[in-house]
């Protein structure tokens, strides 16, 4: 039992730190990435990835409880909910008329600073 | 000149104030009196005395009634003030604004649209749950007429004014809006009538079902009234261009 | 360790706050002042109010920050 218990604390420890690590690259790349479509990707990727395993974790660390299926179902909300903002925002932006940034750089930072 | 009259004048108005802060007990002070009369009268005896398992509600629907009756009424004379201020420099705006909108509206995204109409019950049973058990955990009419609110904001962009405007018929939307205060005048006037005195809630332990339930009253009133006045103010500032 | 929590949560409280101010970009300035009100609430939550910490999530991180970007896109962006 207590391998067992180990193996769980470990695998949620792992989620723990593979959500922390996905919003740090996030944020990284909320603050340096070009125009605005990218630092959307980065945003939606920081809540659906990072925040998506952190509570996968926290239910691992829960074992079988109510709380447990309030993380999972929050889980859920964060998978369904981030991706379909940032959906929602890239697209009336595109609709707005805002170019995306190309690589040759002759428009750097052509999105809403 | 100016200035030192100024510095002069702020010195000598915060003298007297600091020195009247000086006599206030210290702040967080186990022995000043908040904590040791009223506290515990609130802790021990609120659940059975006002009718509500969370002493929260039962500080701001009962024994602080009275205050939030006042309160609402705020709330609900600010909706007239944003109506007074927005209608009254809207008169030549008419057309202009209603040229653009033809343009300006996209075709509203299908993934947007669908995941609004997954997850709006969700939302709405949250809403419903947060003003309904108000009186046992934390929530109550202000936080769950807020979440209403929101999702009528939400169904507002993405669904269209007209979808979310069938939630509140025409006929009955200025009754809605004034919600809040209306009901806390009803159950005070209920008071007056059956208790004899303005927002009296009956003290026999016989009674505590009314007390209870003229709280859920309160607490739907004052949830109906806020989710409209958000969603009010909102369409009324032009969100649904 | 709780009181160290409180602590960061007041500076960043603090930031938010300096930066609202500071921002001359309304539109930056909103979302910054709902960032604050999240802050904000994590504190109610941590002091132990969690009806206090609600009302600040829904009404000052939501539709405080809606009516703004409303009232924004009706007038102009930039402070002058």
């Amino acid at each position: 039992m207590s391998t067992l218990d180990a193996i769980l604390n470990t695998v949620a420890a792992l989620l723990c730190i593979v959500g922390a690590f996905f919003f740090f690259v996030g944020t990284v790349g909320v603050l340096r990435l070009p125009d605005f479509y990218s630092r959307t990707h980065a945003a939606t990727k920081c809540d659906t990835v990072g925040a998506g395993s952190v509570l996968l974790g926290l239910a691992l660390l829960q074992g079988f409880d109510p709380a447990t299926l309030k993380l999972l179902l929050l889980a859920v909300l964060v998978l369904i909910s981030s991706p379909t903002a940032g959906h929602a925002l890239a697209r009336a932006v595109f609709r707005g008329g805002l170019e995306p940034w190309t690589r040759p750089g002759h428009r750097t930072g052509g999105g809403v600073s | 000149m100016k200035r030192a009259l100024t510095a002069a004048f702020l010195v000598l108005v915060s003298l007297p104030l600091l020195y009247a802060m000086s006599q206030l007990p210290q702040h967080g002070s186990a022995t000043s009196p908040a904590y040791t009369h009223i506290a515990p009268r609130y802790l021990e005896r609120g659940p059975e005395e006002a009718g509500a398992e969370n002493v929260v509600t039962d500080v701001i629907l009962n024994y602080r009634g009275f205050d939030t009756n006042g309160e609402v009424t705020v709330i609900f004379t600010s909706l007239a003030a944003v109506f007074a201020v927005l209608l009254a420099g809207r008169e030549g705006d008419e057309r202009s604004a209603s040229e653009p909108r033809a343009r300006t509206t996209p075709e509203v995204s299908p993934v947007a649209s669908f995941v609004v109409r997954l997850l709006s019950p969700f939302v709405a049973i949250f809403a419903v749950y947060v003003v309904m058990n108000g009186h046992i955990s934390p929530g109550g009419g202000f936080q769950g007429g807020t979440v209403f609110g929101a999702l009528l904001i939400l169904a507002t962009v993405v669904l269209g004014k007209a979808t979310a405007e069938k939630l509140q018929p025409a006929r009955i939307r200025g009754l809605l809006q004034a919600a809040a205060p209306l009901t806390f005048i009803a159950v005070g006037v209920a008071g007056l009538i059956m208790f004899g005195d303005y927002l009296a809630f009956p003290k026999a332990a016989a009674l505590a079902w009314v007390r209870t339930l003229w709280l859920i009253v309160i607490e739907i009133g004052i949830g109906v009234g806020g989710a409209s006045i958000i969603s009010a103010i909102f369409w009324q500032m032009g969100g649904d261009r | 360790m709780s009181q160290a929590f409180d602590l960061l949560l007041v500076g960043l409280l603090i930031a938010c706050a300096i930066a609202v101010i500071r921002t001359k970009d309304l539109l930056g300035a909103t979302i910054i002042f709902s960032a604050y009100s999240l802050v904000m609430c994590l504190i109610w939550l941590h002091r132990g109010a969690p009806d206090v910490a609600m009302t600040e999530a829904a009404v000052g991180a939501g539709v405080t920050t809606v009516l703004f970007l409303v009232t924004i896109g009706r007038t102009v962006r930039r402070e002058r």
